[in-house]
């Protein structure tokens, strides 16, 4: 006999995640054509103030209620497996998230300085690295939690 | 733990749930304090609990940790 079992608050949480970013970028992906008809600009032009639109990315600030149980008015246990494949997830996340942050780092300090011969950064950038950042490790933890799960959960029998 | 190191580690937790009335997955999470898909994985052999769990898995079904988990390791 099978039956389904319920998804555990942490993959909530990495669900979560998932769909508020791919709104994100869908999102984005409307927004630039959409600005660069309405101000007659190129879709390149349009393509930097559209990433506004990954402030959707701030609910997720909200995920935390998944890890909250109403019934027990506390925040939701996790067992001895859980904490592993949480702690396994976010060293996965901050892996990737520092190898990318740099990468961007020094991405854009090259940019400016071979190509656009400028001695400093602009530091508009400061708020899209970060962002990048969080993206990237919040992104990479959630697809890390969902897979561990996938992993370890194949055989649900009763 | 690795994957194949857990492999070696043998479990009769199905055997032993059905043996005490057809206890199902949730109950025996309950009973141990763990998540149910935790108790999927063990029996999937696809994780290895720490000693904690394994004796209180063993108290569960009222028997000696050895009777629930056997190693087959060098």
């Amino acid at each position: 006999m099978k039956d389904s079992i319920p998804l555990a608050p942490l993959q909530k949480l990495a669900w979560f995640n998932l769909i508020v970013f791919a709104g994100a970028v869908a999102l984005y992906a409307l927004a630039v054509p959409l600005l660069a008809w309405h101000f007659h600009r190129t879709l390149a032009d349009a393509a930097l103030p559209s990433l506004g639109m990954f402030g959707l990315c701030g609910i997720w600030g909200f995920g935390s209620r998944f890890l909250y149980d109403r019934r027990r008015r506390a925040t939701v246990k996790l067992d001895e497996r859980e904490q592993f494949i949480s702690q396994r997830a976010s060293t996965i996340g901050m892996a990737i998230f520092w190898a990318a942050f740099v990468l961007s780092c020094m991405g854009v300090w090259a940019y400016f300085s071979y190509i656009l011969h400028q001695t400093t950064v602009p530091i508009d950038f400061l708020p899209f690295l970060v962002m990048l950042g969080v993206i990237i490790f919040t992104v990479t933890q959630s697809i890390a939690l969902l897979v561990q799960y996938k992993r370890s959960a194949s055989d649900d029998t009763l | 733990m690795t994957p194949s190191e857990s492999a070696q580690l043998k479990n009769r937790i199905r055997r032993l749930r059905f043996d005490h009335g057809e206890m199902t997955q949730q109950e025996l999470a309950d009973r141990v304090g763990a998540a149910r898909q935790t108790i999927v994985a063990l029996e999937a052999g696809k994780y290895a609990p720490s000693l904690l769990l394994a004796f209180r898995l063993a108290r569960a079904f009222g028997v000696k940790t050895e009777d629930v988990f056997q190693w087959d390791g060098e």
